[in-house]
């Protein structure tokens, strides 16, 4: 969040993909989107090119319509690894 | 009733405090902008040097046209093996190239970043790898990042 944060005081727009929404929260991300995936699969299920091309696009949806700071979108995919 | 108020008032109790928004607003239609990746997952070209798994404040620069399969990850603060089987996993840099294809974005940032976060030294971070990749983004004019980290 550290990197995101620098990225969008430079101007450029971000967004986060995150695993972990709480902790997104508390380090000030300004935009990010939270798919139901274990950390280490952000964008989706290895292999899965139709879960991570959900992903990226709702996330690029969501990067023009999220209309203020710290705002956290949860997604609608779904991955549980088997650990 | 009126509260008083004093500056710079704080708890003794150490909590972790927010810090204060950030924003960059979006000025174009996804069609016309560039978008880069920028991912804390420990990225990297299999040609290039691994990150310090104890901690690393360095990153890694990865051209937008890098084959999947020349790419890897070191990082030593998540179970890697997903992304092991499919950088795209983190690196959803083929999902990108497609959409850049089918014309939903205009293009691919010339030049990716991966560092490896979840640690490391703050500072460092705050004060020259943050600032750094977002100078250099800057400079290629790249109009949105997707980060994956958290």
């Amino acid at each position: 969040m550290i990197v995101q944060r620098a990225i969008e005081s430079a101007g450029i727009p971000t967004i986060l993909i995150a695993a972990l929404p709480p902790v997104v929260r508390q380090n000030g991300s300004p935009r990010a989107v939270a798919p139901r995936v274990p950390m280490g699969a952000n964008a989706g299920e290895p292999n899965n090119v139709e879960m991570q091309t959900g992903i990226v696009k709702d996330t690029l949806k969501q990067l023009v319509s999220i209309e203020s700071a710290g705002k956290i979108v949860p997604l609608p995919y779904e991955y549980i690894a088997k650990v | 009733m009126t509260l008083k108020k004093y500056d710079g008032l704080q708890s003794e109790i150490y909590v972790p405090i927010t810090p204060k928004p950030v924003w960059a607003p979006v000025t174009k239609e996804l069609k016309d902008m560039n978008i880069g990746i920028a991912t804390a997952a420990g990225v990297h070209l299999k040609s290039d040097k691994r990150f310090n798994l104890a901690g690393d404040t360095s990153y890694r620069e990865i051209p937008w046209d890098t084959p999947a399969e020349d790419l890897m990850v070191s990082h030593g603060g998540y179970d890697n093996s997903d992304v092991n089987k499919d950088i795209n996993c983190m690196f959803p840099i083929d999902r990108l190239r497609e959409l850049a294809k089918a014309g939903f974005i205009r293009g691919l940032a010339p030049i990716e970043y991966g560092f490896m976060g979840g640690g490391g030294d703050v500072d460092v971070f705050t004060h020259k790898t943050g600032p750094e990749i977002a100078q250099k983004l800057k400079a290629e004019d790249v109009d949105g990042i997707i980060m994956t980290a958290g």
